[in-house]
């Protein structure tokens, strides 16, 4: 029998990555905050991208939804867009993450953050699929 | 060798039950461990008397880190609560909790230390910023939201 250690509660963990999301994360070009600091159970956040270089987002500032619900981190949090943006794991109605369409989400694992999704749609920008498309007009949103 | 085994058994994890001893038995205060996480309690404080929380039966949640004992278990309060040294997350400003942490300190110490803040509101070192400054601008009107809100959130019903 191996022993597994309890894993971090979630919401010992959704404060950690709101302490994480305070100090600032690496260059800046993704951040994340709560929505409403007055949600004991932190549910509502909001995440922001900055657009990768040698892409047709590059300089874009993109705001995106998450909601983590109960089962966070078992289950990932929902992702969509509040900008508009044409990406191929993206509803081009609703701005929707896709899980199917987008890894991180459809092979979740308990160990993946908030910023490990907004790093991955940031690479997802700049990959050959997505960063020539032709994209809305800026300050636009879904 | 005697002191290298002891600082050995020092060091090891506290297995489960000996948590279980370490809670409990304190008066206004109850801890039972979550059914799928053995490290993970809810937590009953119950508002000291002579306090603005009064008749007030706070919830809490508590999780023992992988590094416990070397690391403060993680506490905050589920129930809101007006009080200086806790945010409106519930996370609370308490030292044994963060620098002044050490081994020997127990999970029933730390929650006695938390039902004593409720006596003794320290708006010298906040962590709400509106609170403490009501607090210290005019106490008698910041007692009295306390207690509103103690009969508003914790009531226990």
């Amino acid at each position: 029998m191996s022993f597994s250690f309890p894993s971090v509660p979630r919401n010992f963990r959704l404060l950690e990555e709101l302490e994480r999301g305070e100090k600032g994360i690496g260059d800046g070009t993704v951040s994340y905050g709560m929505d409403d600091g007055d949600d004991i159970y932190m549910r509502s956040w909001t995440g922001t991208i900055i657009g990768p270089h040698n892409s047709v987002h590059e300089g874009r500032i993109y705001q995106l939804k998450l909601f983590c619900d109960k089962d966070y981190p078992e289950k990932p949090p929902s992702v969509r867009f509040h900008s508009r943006v044409n990406m191929t794991c993206v509803n081009h109605e609703t701005g929707v993450v896709e899980p199917k369409k987008f890894g991180i989400l459809a092979n979740w694992q308990r160990e993946y953050t908030m910023e490990d999704i907004l790093t991955q749609l940031k690479k997802e920008m700049a990959a050959p699929h997505n960063r020539k498309l032709v994209q809305p007009p800026e300050g636009t949103y879904f | 060798m005697v002191f290298i085994v002891r600082y050995v058994v020092r060091l090891k994890p506290k297995p489960v039950g000996d948590f279980l001893l370490c809670v409990g038995t304190a008066p206004g205060i109850s801890a039972s461990p979550s059914e799928e996480n053995m490290r993970y309690f809810n937590v009953m404080i119950l508002g000291p008397s002579q306090s603005p929380y009064e008749g007030g039966v706070f919830k809490l949640e508590l999780f023992l880190p992988e590094e416990y004992p070397m690391a403060a278990p993680k506490v905050r309060f589920l129930t809101k609560i007006y009080h200086p040294n806790i945010d409106k997350l519930g996370r609370i400003c308490l030292d044994i909790l963060k620098d002044k942490w050490s081994p020997a300190l127990q999970i029933r110490t730390v929650l006695l230390s938390i039902q004593a803040l409720l006596s003794a509101p320290n708006p010298d070192d906040p962590l709400s910023e509106n609170v403490a400054k009501h607090w210290k601008t005019n106490e008698a009107e910041a007692v009295e939201t306390a207690k509103e809100w103690t009969q508003l959130y914790a009531s226990g019903t």
